[in-house]
């Protein structure tokens, strides 16, 4: 799963790009996780509901994706107690574990403002390169020059 | 009537509103109701959360919940016997009990419990939902949220009405039996007549239908009003305000059209 950038010049744009890929899966600031589950089940949900899995096995799927980020101690933590990296990984697995074609980063500075997110999003989506899923990055076209040059 | 056409139009924004939620609430009851009647609603995450809300809806609170009811029947069932006595009526005390009780006290009582303890919480928790985006996220996961969030509290609600009635009730028959016979098994046969004269088919299908009015009510009420809170955090109160008061109201109308039914 690599990422590929979609330049952005303003929200009507970023709007109109989401609508016309409804087929996706948004990690964006205003989809939240469900604040009265543990991370493990926010993500292990999406399977055990879409697919009809028994709990175990998702729970194991969900497990298995926190693992290959290196954050399998927020497992058991909750939506407050975690910190914007936390949260973004949390929101990111929970939209790759429903496998979606497309999976659309929203504005990556909102999520993670603390960082400077474009080596943070390289490192952590290179840990899933092997994933076939894609993934866009929705980024406004004024935050071009904080990511490294290709 | 320049002063006239703000205050209809404010009346009128505000008996529209009104209409919304309640149409909102029916529409909400019907599609639950279908949902949670077709087998394939259920797979393995539907039933994990259906599980989950019967234990927190019915379960936990089934101890505490059948030991005051338990002392309530018994200090009410002696008040009937002791007066009944008093005037000479005392053939009269155990069908008066278990009328005033089973029929009446119970269910109503339940679903007042119920209500103050998880459709006040279901109404924050759903509205809370809401305000966030927690249920825009779901779907967007492609997760049904009406199946798999709302239906399982729907099912959580009636079950958990249903049960606390049946419990406290088969409880209340007990005390009665002994409150009025003592405790001692020879005049079954006595108490067994009362009964089927108290309950006839009639009047246990207007029992258990007027029990499955206040399950549905206990959630369905809370949730639609919850779905209807708009995306602001200082909502949230207002929602479960009003959530609560239509749902006071709705359990009084149910009781209202039950006695209105059996006894006018």
């Amino acid at each position: 799963m690599k990422p590929v950038m979609q330049w952005l010049d303003d929200d009507a744009g970023r709007r109109a790009l989401i609508a016309a890929h409804p087929e996706s899966i948004l990690v964006s600031p205003e989809l939240p996780l469900r604040a009265n589950l543990s991370v493990l089940d926010n993500i292990a949900m999406i399977p055990e509901y879409r697919e009809n899995l028994a709990y175990d096995a998702a729970a194991d799927r969900a497990w298995a994706l926190l693992g290959r980020v290196g954050q399998t101690d927020i497992a058991f933590r909750r939506d407050p107690d975690l910190n914007h990296e936390q949260r973004f990984v949390a929101k990111l697995l929970r939209a790759l574990v429903a496998n979606p074609p497309v999976i659309l980063v929203d504005r990556p500075g909102m999520l993670l403002p603390d960082l400077h997110y474009p080596p943070y999003l390289e490192n952590l989506l290179a840990r899933l390169e092997d994933l076939p899923n894609d993934c866009w990055i929705l980024d406004y076209r004024w935050n071009a020059p904080l990511y490294p040059s290709r | 009537m320049a002063f006239l056409t703000p205050f209809l139009t404010r009346r009128g924004a505000g008996l529209l509103g009104t209409w919304r939620i309640w149409r909102d609430t029916g529409r909400l009851a019907g599609r639950t109701l279908v949902t949670a009647c077709t087998p394939s609603a259920y797979n393995r995450a539907t039933r994990d959360v259906v599980m989950k809300q019967i234990y927190f809806t019915a379960w936990q609170i089934l101890p505490t919940f059948t030991l005051f009811a338990a002392l309530l029947a018994y200090v009410l069932i002696q008040i009937v016997v002791t007066t009944a006595a008093n005037y000479g009526l005392s053939e009269f005390a155990l069908e008066v009990s278990v009328r005033m009780l089973v029929l009446e006290i119970l269910p109503l009582l339940t679903a007042l419990f119920v209500a103050l303890r998880s459709s006040s919480a279901i109404n924050t928790e759903v509205a809370l939902m809401k305000i966030h985006g927690e249920i825009e996220a779901l779907e967007d996961a492609g997760v049904d949220t009406l199946r798999l969030e709302l239906m399982p509290r729907v099912i959580g609600g009636v079950v958990s009405v249903l049960a606390l009635v049946t419990v406290s009730s088969a409880l209340t028959l007990v005390l009665a039996y002994v409150a009025v016979y003592g405790p001692q098994l020879w005049s079954l046969p006595d108490f067994s007549r009362v009964m089927a004269k108290v309950f006839d088919a009639q009047i246990m299908l207007g029992l258990l239908l007027k029990t499955l009015a206040f399950g549905l009510a206990v959630t369905v009420i809370p949730v639609a009003e919850g779905l209807a809170t708009p995306r602001k955090l200082f909502m949230a109160p207002v929602s479960v305000l009003r959530g609560m008061v239509r749902l006071f109201f709705v359990l009084m109308l149910i009781e209202m059209l039950s006695l209105a039914y059996k006894y006018i």
